[in-house]
């Protein structure tokens, strides 16, 4: 028993079993609709021939390709990749005859199904084992809640603010008017946000959001991957950047 | 900062019913879509349910604290908080009624303040940025085939069979607690951000959604050509988009107003001229 998977820029959408032989093309009357102006209405047709399985163009405007190459007619391999428009039907020699699949075609895309937590920690640790090199830790929530080995500050070099230095423990530091700012700016006329600065792997990038923030007495443009050393400069308060060595404790626990 | 925002949601050609639903909030910026799950019980109830479960947790204290001390800004850990009590009250509801046993929904939410942008998602509805004339994903799918990448068993959308390829891992209202997926992004004037259920991203390209923004640059026009674009490609699941312009002041408007209509007509034009090189219809 042999199928066609029907894809679109490389999702499955629909299995199809060949069986005596099906037509493909935008019309209704095909077995396999592609509802595409780039599909002529009867496009091509897969058909068995003695043991073998033939797919043939139906001289059809824009073409039939097997693994990149136009065909007329064509012999199916297993795994052969038919291009019709955008779509593509990869072709199946041995899909199991027992699948229900292959004698009623699924529905769209099929309903969504959830594995529950027990069934998941299953699947993970199969998925685990085969995993290439385990060092990648497994969920971002596992990065965010582990201590990190060193921090990044903002050690204040001139102008006036609360404090000597900022420590970046949060995910998104903000220096700013807004009073969920870390290194408040104090003044009507002051941004509520200057300039953000998010932890982005192991380290910390900085945009600027409003005014005009300098970052070593260059325009802040863009995103900016912090390096020890740099200056920032946000309405006349200068921030050196810097790494701080140590375990910190963890806040939240 | 002012935020525009465009949004529909669609049934596509093969569902009976339409099981997504959405909300927008301009004025406090938040904006959320969920996808009820598919032939489930009950899943047109359970995405409902997690809307107003949001909108009720975060609609009557608007400035509360967050309940637990949290690397992310105020608003991002209400908004997580919120989108956790939302699971608790739909595996409640769950539990209650036998009609509703079962019923699940995957959520991804933003919460715009102050120009940063708080995501929170459970199961394959995606947030997107478009920064920088660049779209850049802002969550990872919690499914099967999201497992397998990361594994490095699968090339996406590749090798895993058909019927593994709607498996969800994580989703609202299954189990009694959830994790949620966090992520903060600050947002610029002229970023977008994209909310959509896998009814668009199944059927649509990545490269298609960022020509969408870039060619149509109004919020509803994108979410119009977006569905339509999901329906012409086969419209195999229902369809959600929500997207938020972040625009400037009146006075950025006032001078980007000239240049922006020009820029505008010039890349129609563009795109539409890029559509004759399609293969020709039949």
């Amino acid at each position: 028993m042999s199928k066609l998977t029907l894809q679109y820029e490389g999702i499955a959408l629909k299995d199809y079993a060949v069986g005596a032989g099906v037509t493909i093309g935008r019309l209704p009357d095909n077995a396999v609709i592609i509802d595409n102006p780039a599909v002529s209405g009867h496009h091509a047709r897969v058909f068995e021939e003695g043991h073998r399985v033939i797919l043939e163009d139906l001289r059809s405007t824009n073409g039939t390709f097997v693994n990149g190459r136009p065909v007329t007619r064509h012999v199916l391999q297993h795994r052969d990749e038919v291009l019709i428009g955008k779509h593509q039907l990869v072709f199946d020699q041995n899909a199991a005859a027992t699948q229900p699949a292959a004698d009623a075609p699924m529905q769209g895309l099929g309903d969504t199904v959830y594995l529950d937590t027990k069934q998941h920690r299953a699947l993970r640790a199969t998925l685990e084992t085969a995993r290439a090199d385990a060092a990648k830790p497994v969920t971002t929530r596992a990065a965010v809640s582990s201590v990190p080995r060193r921090v990044g500050v903002l050690r204040v070099i001139a102008g006036s603010a609360e404090q000597d230095e900022y420590s970046l423990d949060g995910n998104t530091s903000i220096i700013g008017r807004s009073n969920t700012a870390l290194v408040r700016l104090r003044g009507w006329f002051k941004p509520a946000v200057a300039v953000a600065i998010a932890k982005h792997g192991s380290g910390y990038v900085a945009t600027a959001m409003g005014g005009k923030p300098l970052v070593n007495q260059s325009p802040l443009e863009g995103r900016h991957a912090l390096q020890e050393g740099d200056m920032l400069t946000v309405s006349g308060l200068v921030l050196e950047f810097a790494w701080k060595e140590g375990v910190r404790a963890e806040s939240a626990a | 900062m002012r935020l525009r925002a465009g949004a529909r949601t669609d049934t596509g050609r093969v569902r009976p019913q339409n099981e997504d639903a959405y909300m927008t909030r301009a004025e406090q910026g938040l904006f959320v879509v969920c996808d009820g799950m598919g032939g489930a019980p009950a899943g047109e109830v359970a995405s409902e349910m997690a809307i107003q479960a949001i909108a009720r947790e975060l609609q009557n204290h608007e400035n509360g604290d967050a309940l637990e001390a949290s690397p992310f800004l105020p608003h991002t850990q209400r908004l997580v908080d919120a989108v956790r009590q939302s699971n608790e009250f739909i595996y409640g509801e769950a539990q209650k009624d036998p009609r509703q046993a079962g019923m699940g929904t995957t959520i991804v939410s933003a919460w715009i303040r102050e120009q940063i942008a708080g995501v929170a998602h459970v199961g394959d509805s995606r947030a997107y940025l478009w920064h920088n004339d660049r779209l850049e994903p802002l969550t990872r799918d919690h499914s099967l085939m999201e497992a397998h990448i990361e594994a490095g068993l699968a090339d996406e959308g590749h090798s895993l069979p058909v019927e593994q390829q709607n498996v969800l891992v994580r989703v609202l209202g299954r189990e009694p607690a959830v994790d949620v997926d966090v992520t903060e992004v600050p947002v610029r004037s002229g970023d977008y951000v994209l909310l959509c259920s896998d009814g668009l991203t199944r059927m649509v390209a990545e490269s298609e959604l960022a020509l969408a923004i870039r060619t149509y640059q109004d919020p509803q026009q994108i979410c119009d050509h977006l569905i339509a674009t999901a329906n012409k490609n086969g419209g195999a699941d229902n369809i959600t988009v929500v997207v938020v312009e972040v625009t400037g002041g009146w006075w950025n408007r006032l001078l980007n107003g000239v240049g922006g209509h020009l820029r505008r007509t010039l890349s129609r034009e563009a795109a539409s001229s890029s559509t004759l090189n399609d293969p020709r219809p039949h």
